[in-house]
């Protein structure tokens, strides 16, 4: 644990000293500033003079937003994600800390950790947009808590997802270019599962279905639905990812290089 | 401590190393000699368990290199050969960092001490990235003590320094072989005669030769080429030197004589000498060429395999690749 905590901190402490996180946080919420410009602009008094019609637009809003916001993590999480490993095998790096007193899931986990805080950093930028809509709507607080832990849940399982493809290449734009194509599939998977039904049967489309990240964040946490089996979801999601990190990153041991 | 018995590595139908086995005592610095691609790095990294072995077992400070690794790696302080470190972080914070994984006390006050230790005090709070490349080995160096190991294991630790620094990390390697287990490689061999208390050479995988610097020097003396100047023009005694008994070939090179004593005779620089004198030339120098490990090892695959023919026409070849290396050592 000792040794998992020196990495989450080096990390962290090396993502907001290097200038990539704040290009990111900048794009990021510019893309998101658009969409919730245009959002508040809907409103307008036809729509907002009521209690009820303010509760159904405020939370629109949220849902609508976060929607979005979950969606470009598909660009923006191996954005993150793709130097945490790749680097450190470029560098050579990865000899000192393999010759550490270290279990490689530490290593693994440390690094995790740390990009997970740096998105639960993005995460709480938009908290800016809750503050706004209170000024001009009516917000539901469990729909909230669902809508923002679902997407720290999504936020962590996209990470480690592309964090895999940090360690298989070496190469900091091939891990991000595969880490995108593998969110983009599993966000896909639900959308495209009645046409895997159409070929293999329900029972196939069930589970291509359930496999997908929407069904489980957009269709359920987003609008308040809070499921354990949503959220186990998301930790399995992730447990996997890393496991199949750390594995990678462990045989660089067996393997001739 | 470190022993190693008939360790093995392949990688794929390659064998890299082919079961070797040694000892590297306490209280001793063992040099680990080899031209490149010997398998010193391979060995080195099989002890600090960053790559496995294929066969046989090597143990360091008591504990197995494949079954106890994490207790390895507690023990061990390791210099890769190409220093890899964090670019971006200071000498002082990069230190701390390993401390901090390795559970190590007092973090800064042990990261200054090294650093102090290795020369690098004055620069702790420097960048790495401005460090210049002598620097960072030192700092690759004090990241290797950090933790005070039993053992330390540098590789090529020398590479890239300048003269004095080389003497410097010489001279601070002798004085870590006091309390510590040092595995040292390199392929300098003069560098081994000095710093080391046995040498173990590898060559294509195997040991060729182990035992004190003393032993192998004396083994590889006789029949070392020897250097004559003389005043003028040396072409003119080239016959005199020639006619001496034990003296098989002598040709006009570095500015000079050099001679190549007959295999098994006695030391022939008295006689040589004496020669000259006596034919009137003005005797500047006589002396044994600089022994190199390219020597010692193309002396000793020239015993192991004698009247080979193929290897011989190898050997011309090493010999002539040591030839110009001694003209460009020659000249330095």
């Amino acid at each position: 644990m000792r040794a998992l905590f020196a990495v989450f901190k080096r990390e962290l402490a090396l993502f907001f000293r290097s200038p990539i996180i704040y290009v990111i946080a900048f794009a990021l919420m510019l893309l998101m500033g658009f969409f919730f410009t245009s959002i508040v602009g809907g409103m307008s008094d036809s729509n907002q003079s009521g209690y009820a019609q303010q509760l159904y637009t405020g939370n629109l809003a949220v849902i609508n937003y976060m929607s979005l916001f979950t969606f470009l993590q598909f660009i923006f999480a191996p954005l993150l994600t793709m130097r945490l490993l790749a680097e450190e095998q470029r560098e050579g790096t990865l000899e000192v800390l393999m010759t550490l007193p270290m279990h490689d899931w530490a290593f693994v986990v440390g690094k995790f950790l740390a990009v997970w805080a740096v998105y639960t950093f993005l995460l709480a930028l938009t908290g800016i947009y809750l503050y706004l809509l209170t000024t001009v709507s009516v917000l539901s607080g469990g729909i909230i808590f669902s809508a923002y832990f679902g997407a720290w849940l999504y936020g962590g399982a996209v990470m480690a997802l592309a964090l895999i493809w940090s360690a298989v290449s070496e190469d900091q734009l091939v891990a991000a270019f595969l880490g995108a194509a593998t969110i983009l599939v599993f966000y896909l998977a639900t959308p495209f599962s009645s046409q895997v039904g159409e070929l293999l049967g329900t029972g196939a489309a069930d589970f291509v279905r359930e496999l997908g990240l929407s069904v489980h964040y957009d269709s359920r946490m987003l609008n308040g639905l809070l499921q354990a089996h949503d959220v186990v979801y998301f930790l399995i999601l992730m447990g996997i990812a890393l496991f199949i990190t750390t594995l990678i990153v462990g045989s660089r041991r067996w393997r001739a290089s | 401590m470190i022993e190693v018995e008939n360790l093995t590595k392949q990688y794929g139908d390659v064998t890299v190393v082919k079961g070797i086995t040694f000892t590297a005592e306490p209280g001793q610095v063992t040099g680990f000699l080899g031209p490149n691609g010997a398998g010193k790095t391979t060995t080195m990294r099989m002890l600090t368990g960053f790559s496995p072995p294929t066969a046989g077992k090597a143990t360091v400070a008591g504990f197995d290199v494949f079954e106890q690794s994490l207790e390895v790696r507690k023990r061990v302080g390791y210099l890769p050969e190409t220093v890899p470190l964090y670019r971006d972080m200071t000498a002082r914070g990069y230190l701390m960092y390993l401390a901090e994984i390795r559970g190590v006390r007092q973090r800064r006050q042990r990261a200054d001490e090294v650093l102090e230790r290795v020369g690098l005090g004055h620069r702790a709070n420097s960048r790495i990235r401005t460090l210049s490349k002598g620097m960072r080995q030192r700092v690759g160096l004090a990241a290797a003590l950090i933790h005070n190991p039993d053992v330390l294991i540098l590789d090529e630790p020398t590479i890239g320094l300048d003269p004095f620094q080389v003497l410097e990390l010489r001279q601070l390697v002798q004085e870590l072989g006091r309390d510590h287990t040092v595995l040292f490689s390199t392929h300098i061999l003069s560098e081994a005669e000095r710093v080391c208390d046995k040498v173990v050479i590898i060559n294509q995988g195997d040991i060729i030769a182990q035992g004190s610097p003393a032993e192998l020097r004396s083994r590889l003396e006789r029949g070392a080429r020897i250097l004559v100047r003389v005043e003028g023009d040396p072409v003119a005694m080239l016959d005199t030197v020639g006619k001496v008994p034990d003296v098989s070939s002598a040709t006009h090179q570095l500015g000079g004589i050099v001679i190549t004593p007959r295999a098994d005779a006695p030391d022939p620089r008295a006689a040589i000498s004496r020669a000259l004198v006596n034919a009137g030339a003005n005797l500047l120098e006589v002396r044994p060429l600089a022994v190199d490990l390219e020597d010692i090892f193309i002396e000793v695959t020239r015993r192991a395999s004698l009247g080979e023919a193929q290897q011989a026409a190898e050997q011309q070849e090493a010999l002539k690749a040591a030839l110009i290396h001694e003209n460009q050592s020659e000249e330095a």
